[in-house]
């Protein structure tokens, strides 16, 4: 059998390894036994058993790495109430009652969830809303609290979260590192965490958001640790407000590191939101020294950074449109305006330095001139929803903030508003989640799988992705009755990387997707590949490499026809008509150069199904303006495999 | 005389002479209109706030400041009442409210639940206390669109095919290409929903090890399954027991 064979060859190969890596001079240690004795030991057959020494991960898991409560400023500014023990509750599929009143359920339990509140301003609001002494003992801090119990909760919000930008909150009541009230919220958030904490059944991370804001051009980062309260508890969170924190993200990864020697722990960095940084979240020249940035800059990054957030509420970030004119599907969920407050308009030059695969592309020529790839980064979804529930399926769809939880006027009302332009309400994402392939279900193997990047992004549906990339792949391997065997057995999983190419041969991949179970059928695999030219250009090409129905490409531009549509807006349904329910092929880069730098990721497009403003439009019996979008064709991006050439 | 023994002459004798010492020595307490007595209960009040606060009696002079100021407050206070200005005001409603939740939870929570509410509480809500039933078993699919308008047949062939075989069965080449495993090691009823959909596990749960069962539907196609184990999903407490771990979880279940 082959699955045999293979292992078998595995083992061998091992064992030589084995024997191979322990040159006596080299290592102060015993010399070999000799070999026939050493085969004892490395037996030649593979077990009886064929899921023994098989540990790799089997299932994914479904998670939001980055949820706001009340304990946010601005979340609590605006209306919630629920804290992260009711955001851990929810995300559990128990049953709540929404910051507005409403009942709200998911339509099924995730498997982990990051309660991430901002660090600046930790924990305000439930102290200013439960009439804190501390806080009533202040002027400003009573007046608030009166205005607050006057009814004038929406007053009050905007005189805080503006007085918190000009730096104006009264010293006495302003939570920041070092005192009593923030320590408190801190070891609330830790408590919470460590309590619905459930290895195996569900996981509770502790995390904070980290919101470098400056110019309101977004730099955000969620920060998420693998341990638990008895090492968190012995710093807390970094904040940008200096003097204590700081905005540059070079320090951020000081404290990162200085976390990680103080307590023994870990922890990992995860940005999002570069669509809202105008120019500022992949840079080349640092915004804040105008330099270009350095090896230094490059090296730390790649290790503190190794996931990006690449979909979410505010918008989809994997490709622009203006940056990739070729690709039919890069207009998906843009949020192109400007920065995150809307106070400086977005120009076109900006763009390269925003979105993914861009970043991915640069990285590559950053690589090859600083010797290390500052933007190698896998790619993860998450909600950002500032409302304590985790729930962005489109028809189930719990909104951006407590103002846009479901209401009949949630669409057509701005979601922010400058003299630069408006967001409507409408243009909310119901936007996404992180797939992790762990080992199981625990803090350290999810923890441990978002480091070693095998990790994907979806817009919300959670279908099984598989991408293994190595040399040997043939097309029966996409026949196989457990792809998976054959892909770790033969290859790298997503987030890996292949070198050394064999002479005369092209990387071969195992591409399967499988739809939700009770979501919609998937259109089309397609493989993203992006590399850089001998001239120190970087391009891309998007490979059409399986889909549902028996389409063929136009043999003209190579094109495959769209999928078709079964959407009926008014009744916000689709069927599973079209498409196929599962994907597979092994596929290889017919355009492959041992001497280029590239990497290959996996973008999964689903069927069109009714976008969330269908199901509201529906729900309220209300008509959208013609603008608002009613359908869409999510999707999922996994991280890449990267080529790199050999020495 | 009869009369002057009798108990009932006593009683509303004695009754007249109390309302009446009552009458004459509270004359000048009832608070009238217009009047504001600071009694001795009241005077103890103040003193002893201001005591609390600054570690030491007033002085004569703030004394009196703090019974002028009690004074000016009861005023305004019955003023207030009187021109109605405690209806329709969400501070006076709230604290009132406050109030009584405050009485109320301090109630609720000082009472121990008896173990007959204890237990009738378990046997209403069992499924909080139960643990969930797990399965281990093995799968088989085939993909509809692949087999087209032979799906029925080949489900059939296939289901046939697998008793025959029964339960080490070698699934290499049996059914079409899958990405999720033929074979699962102990799981939760709510990870084979998770991974399956409601339809597989709900029909899941109705089989018994030992034999090749189905074509079960999921979002995915056809399935033939095979269940090797199934532990069913026990209550960790039946009876309440005096003290210890299931009494108090079921106390906090109980009290919230």
């Amino acid at each position: 059998m082959r699955g045999h064979k293979i292992a078998a060859t595995s083992v061998v190969i091992l064992g030589l390894l084995v024997a191979l890596s322990f040159p006596a001079q080299a290592f102060a240690q015993e010399p070999p036994p000799p070999a026939q004795d050493l085969e004892k030991v490395f037996p030649k057959k593979p077990p009886y058993s064929p899921y023994a020494n098989r540990h790799f991960p089997e299932r994914v898991y479904w998670g939001d790495t980055h949820l706001h409560t009340s304990f946010s400023m601005d979340a609590g500014a605006f209306g919630c109430r629920l804290t992260p023990r009711d955001a851990y509750r929810f995300a559990k599929g128990y049953e709540i009652t929404a910051s507005s009143g409403q009942p709200a359920r998911l339509s099924r339990p995730l498997d982990f969830l990051v309660v991430a509140d901002h660090s600046d301003g930790f924990g305000f609001f439930p102290l200013l809303f439960n009439g804190d002494p501390k806080i009533t003992a202040d002027p400003q801090g009573r007046r608030w609290y009166e205005m607050l119990q006057n009814g004038q909760g929406a007053a009050v919000a905007i005189d805080i979260v503006t007085s918190f930008g000009k730096g104006a909150i009264s010293k006495a009541i302003l939570p920041v590192p070092g005192t009593v009230a923030y320590q408190g919220a801190w070891q609330e958030v830790i408590k919470s965490a460590d309590e619905a904490n459930d290895p195996g059944r569900f996981t509770a991370f502790i995390g904070y958001e980290w919101t470098s804001n400056t110019g309101g051009n977004n730099l955000h980062r969620n920060i998420i640790f693998r341990d638990d309260g008895s090492r968190a508890r012995l710093i807390e969170p970094y904040t940008t407000q200096k003097p204590l924190g700081s905005d540059n993200p070079r320090d951020l990864w000081k404290w990162m590191s200085g976390y990680e020697e103080k307590t023994g722990g870990h922890v990992l960095a995860i940005a999002h939101n570069g669509n809202l940084s105008n120019g500022r979240m992949f840079p080349i020249i640092e915004s804040f020294t105008g330099k270009p940035i350095d090896r230094e800059y490059a090296e730390t990054r790649a290790l503190r950074e190794r996931l990006y957030e690449v979909t979410q509420i505010k918008g989809d970030g994997e490709a622009h449109p203006f940056l990739s004119p070729n690709d039919e599907f890069a207009n998906y969920e843009r949020w192109d305006k400007g920065n995150l407050d809307l106070s400086e308009k977005k120009k076109p030059e900006m763009l390269e330095f925003e979105y993914a695969r861009a970043a991915l592309r640069n990285g590559l020529k950053q690589e090859q001139e600083l010797g290390i790839n500052p933007y190698k980064f896998g790619m993860i979804g998450s909600t950002d929803a500032h409302t304590g529930l985790a729930a962005i399926d489109e028809d189930n769809y719990w909104g951006k903030f407590t103002t846009s939880e479901p209401s009949p006027q949630r669409a057509t009302h701005p979601l922010i508003k400058t003299e630069n332009g408006t967001i409507m309400g409408w243009e909310e994402t119901a936007s996404g989640y992180a797939g992790v392939w762990a080992t199981e279900n625990t803090r350290e193997a999810l923890f441990d799988a978002m480091q070693r990047k095998e990790v994907y992004a979806t817009t919300g549906p959670r279908m099984v992705v598989r991408f293994f990339g190595g040399w040997d792949f043939e097309n029966r391997d996409a026949s196989s009755r457990n792809p998976a065997v054959v892909g770790y057995t033969k290859g790298v999983p997503m987030g890996g990387d292949l070198s050394n190419a064999p002479t005369g041969k092209s990387p071969s991949f195992l591409v399967a997707a499988l739809k939700d179970p009770i979501g919609a059928n998937l259109d089309r695999i397609q493989v993203i590949k992006g590399w850089l030219d001998s001239k120190g250009e970087t391009h891309e090409k998007i490979y059409d490499v399986v889909w549902g129905g028996d389409r063929k490409p136009d043999p003209k531009t190579g094109k495959l026809p769209p999928v078709g549509d079964t959407v009926d807006v008014p009744n916000a349904t689709y069927t599973n008509t079209i498409g196929a329910s599962e994907l597979i092929k092994v596929w290889k880069d017919p355009e492959f150069d041992p001497a280029q730098r590239a990497f290959y990721y996996v973008r999964v497009l689903e069927i069109p199904t009714p976008r969330w403003t269908a199901y509201d439009a529906k729900y309220y019996g209300i008509t959208m303006p013609p603008e608002v979008p009613m359908k869409g064709q999510e999707r999922a991006y996994t991280s890449p495999i990267w080529y790199t050439p050999g020495k | 005389m009869k009369l002057i023994r009798e108990p009932l002459l006593h009683f509303i004798l004695l009754g007249a002479v109390i309302f009446a010492a009552f009458a004459f020595f509270s004359r000048n307490r009832t608070d009238k209109p217009g009047e504001i007595f600071v009694t001795e209960g009241t005077l103890e009040n103040i003193i002893n706030g201001f005591t609390r606060t600054w570690q030491r009696p007033p002085s004569q002079s703030e004394l009196r400041g703090l019974v002028q100021d009690y004074i000016r407050e009861e005023a305004a206070y019955r003023e207030a009442l009187s021109m109605g200005l405690d209806r329709d005001d969400t501070i006076v409603r709230r604290r009132l409210r406050q109030k009584l939740e405050f009485l109320l939870d301090d109630n609720a929570s000082r009472t121990e639940p008896t173990d007959a509410e204890l237990q009738s509480f378990l046997e209403k809500h069992a499924a909080l206390f139960r643990s969930e039933p797990t399965f281990a078993f093995r799968q088989v699919y085939l993909n509809p669109q692949l087999r087209g308008t032979n799906l029925a047949q080949d489900e059939a062939r296939l289901l046939a095919d697998l008793q025959r075989a029964g339960p080490n069965a070698d699934l290499s080449y049996a059914g079409d290409p899958f990405l999720l495993a033929q074979n699962f090691e102990t799981t939760s009823l709510a990870e084979v929903r998770q991974t399956f959909g409601d339809q597989f596990a709900r029909f899941l749960s109705t089989l018994s090890p030992g034999s090749w069962s189905g074509p079960v539907a999921s979002g995915f196609g056809t399935h033939i399954v095979f269940v090797t184990q199934r532990n069913e999903g026990r209550l960790i407490a039946e009876q309440i027991p005096s003290s210890g771990f299931p009494r108090h979880s079921l106390h906090n279940i109980f009290s919230h």
